[in-house]
């Protein structure tokens, strides 16, 4: 994906987030202006952004609520509800397309229709905007002329080219239908028809024909020449009279005007456009109000699929306005033409129809003169827009200010230079004399005559045009080594950019800080290797010497490679604001579809943790907050006969405990009743009788994370969907977090989840069991304990044993593993017993040994052994041997 | 080395003519204000300006006002970029200093041939 894109679609989310919050935010203040403003704002250049790719689904959408928007800034619609809900969800629909391109880089057809009902939908809620102000322009009768139109060759071109050519012919460029048809016999005459016809230059179009269609294949004679070319070309004549030198008689030649380009197609299984907008647009151009005429035609086109005929005449309407704007007998031809769907016949119009304006008359002389052609157009409208300028009525204008002035000059001057003319004591003297007299008069004066001289210069003999070619073809020659200046000086360049705009921050793919987390974790187990290292010099080859040298400089890789990891892992943070805040639109949609009234308030989004934690927390958090808002918190009837607030009030806090990040879910809702739990799990078979006899409070509370329990009577499309509080847990665990519940019927319930700040590194003591080592995460582990066989008792067919006068379970790790094998106990008889708490519960894990705790980078298992969920991972040791690590919750 | 000073707040947009007029060989500068901008040019000149219209704090009329009175400083084109392509807001561009007044989108080889007029650039 190009940078581009990647910035439209980083900045467009940004955009998408602001025109949300801001949206929230008028809901709390419709009446704000700056709001309104920055919202606007927000919406233009989200469609501004959008408008220099080739997105129309997203353009056309982005444009209905730039137009509402506008409406709504400037008083002409009000602000409302509806209005709210409908942009955010065109703003939902963009995010939805800004997805796809981010995946394809593209937009799939499919969303064509649901942007144009959009759209529509959007427009529906501006009603019929006014009419702005007309602006009626001076129109100046332009010299009529004779064009030929009997022998045109029907032509049927594709529109990007019809524009192309017709943008050509308007500004001046003659356009040439060129048609050749060879001589049968060329073949044998050392004629060459392709490499001739591929010689023209400029050429937009082309076409070969096969000339003698009534043959048949029997009669048809592979060696002569039965061709025929056609082309369009914007070559200058000369070139082309030199060309075809050779072949006068086979080729024909025919100037095609402008107009001749201007032909709608497309589908014209077609309905005709509605009469009102026709005389609408009718009555607008008659007025010369083309602004508005513009807004009309553009909305109309952006409300009907771009394939049928009329889209097609309503773009050659949008051209002319804006080529020709003085060509209103074609502009209302063809509007008209929108009735019958037939395109006007121009050959009649041809005769009432003024010609091309003058100035491109002396644009079409200097053309020869200078090899870039799209200068010389742009040299002439540049003088033409500085003539406006200088000419601007003083009303309007205001007291000529020195700086535009000099601006003027500048523009003019850097024009002529363009142009390769030396204009640059005139120039100043000019300046100057405006400058005293304070009056743009003096640059008028020389950019009316400067404009008489270059078109003079054109006419001058060929000797001095000959002299300007060679003088271009040394640019030419000169161009390769420019390219190269060019690039070298691109580079020092971006450096000198950086330096001017410092950025404060920088946006890097998380797959290059994962891969510079795994590079750090590699290089902290290859640095463990040291100790090893010194030891082997030590013990294996006696040399003591080396040996301290190698711990010396294992200590400073050591502090280096912390410094590091602590760094990276600084990188990994992020805000939980990152989750939060989709909280607001979320809990104003459920809550609005539910019915209640809620008040969020957030708290700690400041608080930082690893990026996957952060990420991991973000469905069971959702989860959790659509739970409280559909069982938690009451309706607002119920509330206020329980004698609360008919607002309920939901708080989510994140803080920092420690190495851990506490986040919080309170609400002040009706509370869970143990009772409820109780019979539900029972009736689910979740708990025995007995243990629904004696169960507390709390713990019937905390069933509701046992798997396949959900209170819900009904499963709503809001929290349910099937799964309940389970899922959070395993979530949860699954980032080494825990998540507990209180609760208190009538007056609410506070859910909290306890994560670790970072996953990066792992604690882990090692421990041996038959032959074997493996990891244990220490933030499961609650002590290590001997454990004498004396004090093992059976319990339930249960080893068991009772550690400071709590009953605890005793496993061994071998029958875990499914190893046949009595776990070793020590000299006293006494069996190596990791304490684990595991669903709050604590259990003894009967192991051969306890060796000592490192720091690891735990990394998943993949392929077939990721299946297996007893293991959490694998991780190097310093000695390069693999250390697999156990997960207690899922072996026990 | 000709230095243009780019005066847009959407970044996608200082981006895209960024990549145009560097690959043209110009030095490039971004403000993303009127306000930025204003801070730029007063320590350093710039050979052109490329200034959008709607823009936070101090919009591309206001720059070009304030810009465009300034005693002492290099008075260099302005080239106005809008999405408005109505007669009235070109006017008030002029009004304001800009020298030429385009629409957006604006493709890469227009606005580069214009770039090359207003600085003087030889084809």
């Amino acid at each position: 994906m190009n940078n581009l894109l990647e910035q439209f679609l980083s900045e467009g989310r940004d955009f998408l987030q602001g025109i949300a919050e801001k949206l929230m935010q008028l809901e709390n203040n419709p009446n704000s202006t700056p709001l309104m403003t920055e919202l606007f704002r927000f919406v233009h250049t989200l469609k501004g952004n959008s408008g220099l790719f080739d997105f129309p689904e997203m353009t056309r959408v982005l444009h209905a609520s730039e137009d509402l928007m506008d409406a709504v800034r400037n008083g002409r619609v009000n602000y409302s509800q509806e209005l709210a809900d409908q942009l955010l969800e065109a703003m939902d629909f963009v995010g939805i397309l800004m997805d796809e391109i981010e995946v394809t880089e593209k937009i799939g057809t499919k969303h064509a229709i649901p942007a144009a009902e959009l759209a529509k939908a959007l427009r529906a809620l501006l009603g019929n905007p006014e009419s702005e102000t007309a602006v009626i322009e001076d129109i100046s009768p332009k010299n009529n002329a004779v064009i030929s139109w009997a022998d045109l060759p029907s032509l049927k071109l594709p529109e990007s080219i019809a524009e192309k050519l017709y943008r050509y012919a308007i500004d001046g460029d003659a356009v040439f239908w060129l048609e050749y048809k060879p001589e049968s016999d060329s073949f044998f005459k050392g004629e060459d028809p392709f490499f001739l016809m591929r010689q023209v230059r400029d050429t937009l179009w082309r076409k070969v024909v096969f000339n003698n269609v009534a043959q048949t294949l029997e009669e048809m004679d592979a060696y002569s020449c039965q061709l025929a070319f056609q082309l369009l070309t914007i070559a200058p004549e000369e070139e082309l009279d030199d060309l075809l030198r050779y072949v006068p008689d086979e080729t024909k030649r025919i100037e095609i005007p402008a107009l001749a380009f201007v032909k709608p197609q497309g589908n014209e299984d077609d309905h005709p456009i509605d009469v009102e907008f026709i005389n609408n647009a009718l009555i607008l151009l008659d007025v010369g109000d083309f602004d508005a005429l513009t807004h009309a035609i553009n909305t109309m086109l952006e409300l009907s699929a771009s394939e049928l005929w009329s889209s097609s005449a309503l773009r050659w309407v949008l051209r002319l306005i804006e080529s020709e704007p003085d060509n209103k007998i074609a502009q209302q031809a063809l509007l008209e033409s929108l009735q019958t769907l037939i395109a006007p016949d121009w050959s009649e119009i041809a005769q009432t129809i003024p010609s091309t304006n003058t100035t491109t008359n002396s644009s079409t002389s200097v053309n020869s003169q200078v090899p870039d052609d799209s200068l010389l157009l742009g040299f002439h409208e540049v003088m033409n827009t500085q003539r406006e300028i200088l000419s601007l009525s003083p009303h309007l204008s205001g007291a000529w200010s020195e700086g535009r002035l000099k601006a003027v000059a500048a523009t003019l001057l850097g024009c002529y230079r363009a142009v390769n003319h030396d204009y640059e004591s005139e120039t100043d003297a000019a300046l100057q004399l405006a400058l005293a007299e304070n009056s743009p008069a003096p640059l008028l004066a020389l950019l009316e005559s400067s404009l008489a001289d270059i078109s003079k210069l054109s006419e001058t003999p060929k000797l001095e045009q000959a002299e300007l070619v060679a003088e271009s073809a040394v640019q030419d020659a000169n161009f390769g080594r420019r390219a190269e200046d060019v690039t070298a000086v691109a580079g020092r360049r971006s450096e000198d950019a950086t330096a001017v705009t410092p950025n404060k921050t920088l946006k890097v793919d998380q797959e290059k800080v994962d891969r510079l987390m795994n590079l750090i974790g590699e290089m902290v187990v290859a640095k463990n290797a040291l100790p090893y290292l010194a030891n082997r010099a030590e013990t294996v080859f006696g040399v003591r010497e080396l040996a301290r040298e190698i711990k010396s400089q294992y200590a400073v890789i050591n502090r280096v490679a912390e410094e590091m990891q602590d760094t990276i892992m600084q990188v990994r943070m992020m805000p939980v604001s990152f989750i939060f805040q989709r909280f607001p639109r979320m809990v104003r949609d459920i809550s609005r579809k539910l019915g209640k009234e809620v008040e969020l308030v957030l708290e700690g989004e400041s608080t930082e943790a690893d990026k996957n934690i952060v990420e991991a927390l973000s469905d069971p958090l959702i989860h959790i907050v659509r739970n409280s808002l559909d069982h938690g918190l009451e309706s607002p009837e119920i509330r206020r006969t329980a004698g609360k607030n008919a607002m309920g009030k939901l708080l989510i806090r994140a803080s920092q405990e420690s190495d851990r990040v506490l986040i919080e879910i309170i609400d002040d809702g009706k509370g869970i009743d143990p009772d409820v739990i109780k019979n539900k799990a029972y009736e689910k078979g979740l708990i025995d009788e007995a243990t629904l006899e004696r169960i507390s409070d709390q713990d019937a509370v905390n069933l509701v994370f046992a798997a396949g329990f959900s209170t819900a009577d009904v499963i709503s499309d809001l929290s349910g969907r099937g799964v309940g509080m389970d899922v959070v847990r395993s979530a949860v665990e699954k980032v080494n977090g825990t998540v507990g519940i209180e609760s208190v019927v009538g007056k609410g319930t506070r859910l909290y989840l306890s994560l670790p700040l970072s996953m990066a590194v792992t604690n882990v003591i090692i421990i041996e069991s038959d032959g074997q080592i493996f990891g244990v995460p220490m933030d499961l582990v609650v002590e290590t304990v001997r454990v004498k066989r004396s004090q093992i008792r059976t319990i339930k067919q249960k080893q068991t044993t009772v550690l400071r006068g709590r009953i605890v379970p005793l496993l061994s790790l071998n029958d875990l593993l499914a190893r046949n094998v009595e776990p070793l106990t020590n000299e006293d008889d006494e069996f190596a017993t990791l304490i684990v708490r595991v669903h709050g519960e604590h259990v003894g894990i009967l192991v051969d040994n306890f060796r000592e705790t490192v720091d690891i980078i735990l990394k998943p298992m993949t392929g077939i052994l990721g299946g297996m969920s007893g293991y959490s991972g694998a991780a190097l040791l310093g000695d390069g041997s693999v250390l697999i690590v156990l997960n207690p919750r899922e072996l026990i | 080395m000709k230095h243009i000073l780019v005066i847009d707040d959407a970044a996608t947009v200082r981006l895209y003519h960024r990549n145009i007029l560097e690959g043209a060989g110009y030095q490039v500068d971004e403000a993303i204000n009127g306000i930025e901008a204003l801070e730029k040019v007063l320590v350093q000149p710039y050979d052109l300006f490329i200034v959008d219209v709607n823009m936070p704090k101090l919009d591309g009329y206001g720059f070009l006002r304030e810009f465009r009175s300034q005693k002492d400083v290099l008075q260099s084109p302005a080239i106005m970029v809008s999405t408005e392509s109505g007669t009235n807001d070109r006017t008030l561009g002029y009004v304001a200093g800009a020298n030429l007044y385009l629409t957006k989108p604006v493709k890469p080889n227009e606005l580069l041939s214009y770039v090359r007029l207003l600085i003087g650039d030889l084809a």
